[in-house]
């Protein structure tokens, strides 16, 4: 039996009073692409901040590759080899595309260094044609195709991509899941929260819903479209 | 907020009073000197605590209107005779009270950081006016050589070249300032100053100015600093540029933090403290040579106090009173007592919002009866939000019209339109939290009334309290009235910001995600509660939980990448193909009910 | 004329060593939004230095390589005893202190050094003046100030642009939250940010000592007047520093020239007017 990456124990998160996580477990194997799915304000953000460390849970254990990390920096679990990219993309405006790309650049866990700024152009030539420009003059698009390349270059194990195709054109979303399914052909585990259950059943290996602070489903896209009732209850009207 | 002292408090300020009473009969000429300081200094800090612990404005230069006072002493006081300090004791106050007026509307605008700077450059200026220039014998300083006399009708009353009068006046105006600053905190004004510290953009957002409120208290707070200058300089006959100083300015907030800010009776024990603790380290005799580095000890000793007792003296004096466990409240039946009050109906037409290219709301027309519960729903939350913040004033429209009865609101400011009796909650709970459960309704309350500036509660206090114990009851909350909402749960905490806003007077609400965040039972209450209130208010809300919206709504709106969607009955809703498609995707077309 | 013009410089060297004490200042505010009053206490630390290192070494700019290691550590260690305990609090507890810190230097360089002033020898090499423009005649020591506060001021800016650490401090300005994220412990940046912004303050000490007279209090007035040139060029901008202290500088020389007795006056002035021109500074973001 392969352990996890990252499995996360009867996790509760609060912010505030605001009991958000109830009694959370989630794991992703190595190598495995999960999909968060449930409609808004019913925790996946607050869930990814949990696991990487920016919300410290008041109850449950995270733990990384084995190792707890339950309360500890999110720059230990990200050197640990945790990449988080935030609904927002947390691009810095004040430094250039490159500047971005290489700014937190190193070998992953066992030397590994995967993942060179050469390839990061080769897989988002876009990039490559704006490397001089300010961050802050990005379109979303490219903004998104930068956070995601500057995860990249940590030369993560785990990426954690919080709404990977929001506000975004059909067409720029399907390079996305493109790009997505190249990251996840070179060994690199996810977790993808995203609105469009089409393509997400089409990219993950297994699907996890939340509603409310809680895991409603957690299996293969076989049974979750086999269960239309739960589709409606969670993630339609 | 604010309360009487406690009888702990009461107890001790009394025992302090009663020791001053007797200090001239113990204690030397120079125990009296020394306790006068103490007291005029106390005076001085009440109005900086007045300033920084009830209204949050931290001033850096509040010694400037100190110095003021104590100079404009010098300036009345003839060359060779005694002034009259019924002249010159209001002149002082006069005087600084306008200074602070001319300099506070400029201060006032500022905020944080900069309001911290501007204070400080002002108290600056006037320092280096005072030390360079040859107004008032400049770096050396100035004497005023006969101590004022109060006289009536050319009869000398009291002279206070004499110590000893001087010491009991100075007690006397320490004890009716104090109770007059505690006093004026408890007014409905004070109140709202005291909102203003804790959360200064709700305030606003409740229909107050906060910016006279500020200016007033800025004033205020001069004028009884030009107060204690005044006494000051009467107590050595002697002011100096110094007096204006930044570093007079530290050591009175020095004097506020060690006390215990917002308290007001924490500046008189700070003052003290802080005259003992320079009086301690600087006499040779009892701590030998340190005493000529006193300045050390004292550094340390704030450090230590900022990094282990933030909550300064007055800290010791606190009660914590065990949080009242969870209510068991259900939404009450007055609501049924009174005679159904007409909601508001809104009406939009053709509302559009653009930032620059992006349109975030496009061309949406819809029309909300009184009386019945709204929701809002839609696949992304872009679009709802800035719906609302359009609605409410946050925003203006790029074009359409808001009708609210058949009032046009469009374009409105959020001021305006919460007093035309549209309330919003908002998706982060946004309430005071230090204070009680009524004490929240009471701003609200407050900020409704049309004349701010009020001190008495007057013939609108039965109205108000009416206002709240209605508010209380209709959202459950009337036996954790005087819970701290801190306390509460987090469903509680969301009754509250409802309960805000029906005290003060709102009559179409407009709540954002009220439901997040909560188990089932909360849920279940709130729901409960959104559909007791339909009855007398009209409700919207924007909410994720369907299982919740379909059990409160009698309408549903979906709103998609800015457009309307559908609206209608909640059943026809869900069956709606198109809504289906807009959440799944072609399983909503594939997922036939 | 010849009064005008060596005002002006003067002025313009003021305002250069001003620079080197504002920058540290703008940089750890905006980057840790700690107001540190103890800022000007390290001006003070560095010209005290510079007087017991120059009695040691014999040449100022061997006690400026000497004093910057011994400011940075000292730096560090204070950002770690005391300053990292307010990044949370608020300003009023972060003013209180580091005045209280600005209360336990200024003892503690009464008791080391005392209340007299003590000069610092100019350098034999820097004695005598040069004649610019044939016009004037100005020290040599003043123009290897400003030289120097030049090259500081480029280096600075070559450090921030094109360097990893320079990246880190920009980023941090911008984004506090993702730089942690992205693997960059920002409790040791921050105390990097810290002791390298006291040094730099330190270092204009250092190199003014010879100056102006080394005494007591010298920190206060640079303490008052880098927190304007912060407030005049934005929070968090090298840049803005750059040009506010040197307006600073040019404002106080006019001052002295043409309105001696309100020329603290003028300072004060010039910060009202960019406050309500532009809220956020000159080159502050809004």
């Amino acid at each position: 039996m392969t352990a996890p990456v990252l499995a996360a124990e009867k996790i509760n998160s609060y912010y505030g009073q605001s009991h958000i996580l109830r009694g959370v477990d989630f794991h992703v194997m190595p190598r495995e692409t999960v999909s968060l799915l449930g409609r808004n304000g019913m925790g996946k953000t607050t869930l990814l901040r949990s696991l990487v460390g920016l919300v410290k849970p008041r109850s449950g254990r995270v733990f990384l590759h084995g190792a707890d990390i339950t309360g500890s920096r999110p720059s230990f679990a990200a050197r640990a080899g945790l990449a988080f990219i935030p609904e927002d993309r947390g691009i810095f405006p004040n430094l250039t595309v490159i500047e971005n790309l290489t700014f937190a650049a190193r070998p992953g866990r066992g030397a590994r260094v995967g993942w060179t700024l050469e390839r990061i152009y080769s897989l988002f030539p876009r990039l490559a044609e704006r490397r001089s420009h300010w961050g802050n003059e990005l379109s979303g698009g490219e903004q998104k195709m930068l956070s995601i390349g500057r995860a990249l270059m940590t030369n993560p194990d785990l990426i954690l991509l919080d709404e990977a195709t929001e506000g975004l054109a059909p067409k720029v979303r399907d390079e996305i899941w493109a790009t997505l399914r190249q990251i996840a052909a070179t060994g690199i585990a996810s977790i993808v929260v995203d609105k469009n259950l089409d393509d997400l059943l089409a990219l993950a290996e297994r699907h996890v819903v939340m509603a409310k602070g809680e895991i409603v489903f957690d299996g293969t896209a076989q049974a979750l479209k086999a269960d239309a009732a739960l589709i409606h209850r969670h993630l339609g009207v | 907020m604010l309360q009487r002292p406690s009888a702990l408090v009461a107890i001790v300020l009394t025992a302090l009073v009663v020791a001053a009473l007797l200090v001239p009969f113990v204690g030397g000429s120079y125990a009296i000197k020394f306790t006068t300081r103490v007291l005029v200094l106390a005076i001085f800090v009440i109005s900086l605590d007045f300033l920084i612990g009830i209204t949050g404005l931290v001033s850096f230069g509040h010694a400037m209107f100190f110095g003021l006072g104590a100079y404009s002493l010098y300036f009345i006081s003839p060359q060779a005779e005694a002034a009259n300090a019924l002249v010159a004791f209001p002149a002082a106050i006069l005087g600084a009270g306008v200074a602070a007026a001319i300099i506070g509307a400029f201060c006032v605008l500022t905020r944080g950081f900069y309001f911290i700077m501007v204070t400080l450059a002002f108290g600056q200026m006037l320092f280096s006016l005072f030390y360079t220039s040859r107004i008032a014998g400049g770096s050396d300083g100035a004497y005023i050589n006969v101590k004022p006399e109060v006289a009536l009708f050319g009869v000398t009353i009291l002279d206070f070249d004499r110590r000893t009068a001087f010491y009991y006046f100075c007690l006397a105006a320490l004890v009716l300032v104090y109770l007059g600053a505690l006093a004026l905190a408890r007014t409905p004004f004070g109140r709202v100053l005291q909102a203003i510290r804790r959360n200064e953009q709700r305030v606003g957002a409740l229909g107050v100015n906060t910016y006279t409120h500020k200016l007033l208290s800025f004033v205020l707070a001069g004028a009884i600093a030009g107060f204690a200058g005044v006494l000051f300089a009467t107590i050595d006959g002697y002011v100096t540029p110094d007096l204006f100083g930044w570093r007079q300015s530290g050591v009175a907030i020095m004097m506020v933090v060690l006390g215990g800010v917002g308290t007001l009776f924490g500046p008189i024990l700070g003052a003290l403290l802080y005259s003992a603790i320079e009086e301690v380290l600087k006499t040779g005799s009892w701590v030998g040579p340190i005493a000529n580095h006193w300045s050390l000890g004292l550094g340390l000793i704030l450090i230590a106090a900022v990094l282990a007792w933030p909550r300064g003296v007055a800290g010791l004096f606190e009660t914590h009173a065990p949080p009242a466990p969870p209510g068991r409240d259900q939404p009450s039946g007055d609501l049924q007592a009174e005679r159904p009050q007409r909601g508001k109906a809104l009406a939009v037409e053709g509302l559009t919002r653009a930032f620059g290219g992006l349109v975030a709301v496009n061309d949406v027309s819809l029309k909300l009866a009184p009386n019945l519960v709204h929701g809002v729903i839609g696949p992304n939350g872009a679009g709802k939000t800035t719906f609302i913040n359009v609605l409410t004033g946050a925003l203006k429209p790029t074009a359409g019209r808001i009708r609210l009865d058949d009032e046009d609101i469009s374009g409105r400011t959020p001021y305006a339109i919460a007093r035309c009796g549209l309330g919003r909650s908002y998706q982060r709970t946004n309430i005071f939290l230090p204070f009680t459960v009524r004490e929240n309704c009471l701003i609200a309350a407050h900020a409704r009334h049309p004349s701010p500036f009020r001190l008495r509660a007057g013939k609108f206090a039965r109205e108000e309290e009416r206002e709240i114990v209605h508010a209380l009851a209709a959202t459950g909350l009337s036996a954790r009235a005087d819970a701290r909402a801190s306390h509460l749960s987090h469903g509680e905490q969301r009754q509250l910001e409802i309960a805000m806003l029906l005290a003060s007077g709102a009559r179409l609400l407009i709540l954002d995600e009220p439901l997040g965040g909560m188990g089932a039972e909360e849920t279940g209450r709130v729901t409960a509660l959104l559909r007791a209130l339909s009855v007398n208010h009209t409700v919207v809300l924007i909410e994720h939980d369907m299982d919740a919206i379909f059990a409160a709504a009698d309408t549903l709106t979906v709103l998609v990448e800015g457009k309307l969607l559908a609206h209608g009955k909640p059943e026809d809703i869900r069956r709606d193909p198109a809504v289906r498609e807009a959440y799944l995707g072609r399983w909503g077309q594939e997922i036939v009910r | 004329m010849d009064l005008v013009l060596t005002q002006i410089f003067n002025g313009l060297q003021y305002g250069l060593l001003l620079f080197l004490a504002a920058s540290g200042l703008t940089l750890i505010l905006g980057i840790m939004g700690v107001i540190n009053l103890s800022h000007g206490s390290f001006y003070m630390l560095g010209a005290y230095l510079s007087l017991t290192l120059t009695s040691l070494t014999g040449d100022i700019f061997l006690s400026l390589a000497l004093g910057i290691p011994i400011a940075f550590a000292f730096g560090a260690a204070i950002e770690w005893l005391f300053i990292r305990h307010l990044y949370e609090r608020d300003h009023l507890q972060q003013v209180l202190l580091t005045f209280g810190l600005i209360l336990v230097f200024n003892e503690v360089q009464r008791i080391l050094w005392g209340t007299f002033p003590h000069s610092v020898p100019i350098p034999s090499y820097l004695s005598g003046s040069v004649k610019l423009f044939g016009l004037m005649s100005y020290p040599n020591y003043r123009i290897a100030v400003a030289g120097l506060c030049v090259a500081l001021a480029l280096a600075m800016m070559f450090v921030i642009q094109r360097t990893k650490i320079g990246r880190m401090i920009r980023a941090g300005e911008s984004n506090r939250e993702m730089v942690e994220v992205l693997g960059i412990d920002t409790r040791l940046l921050f105390r990097f940010v810290f002791a390298a912004g006291v040094t730099l303050a330190a270092a204009g000490g250092i190199i003014a000592a010879p100056i102006e007279s080394v005494y007591p209090g010298i920190g206060e007035s640079v303490l008052i007047t880098s927190l304007v040139v912060v407030v005049i060029g934005g929070i968090g901008s090298v840049r803005g520093a750059f040009v506010g202290a040197l307006l600073i500088g040019l404002a106080d020389a006019f001052g002295k020239v043409f309105l001696p007795e309100f020329a603290t006056g003028l300072v004060y002035a010039l910060m009202a007017a960019v406050l309500v021109a532009r809220p956020g500074g000159l080159f502050g973001r809004a």
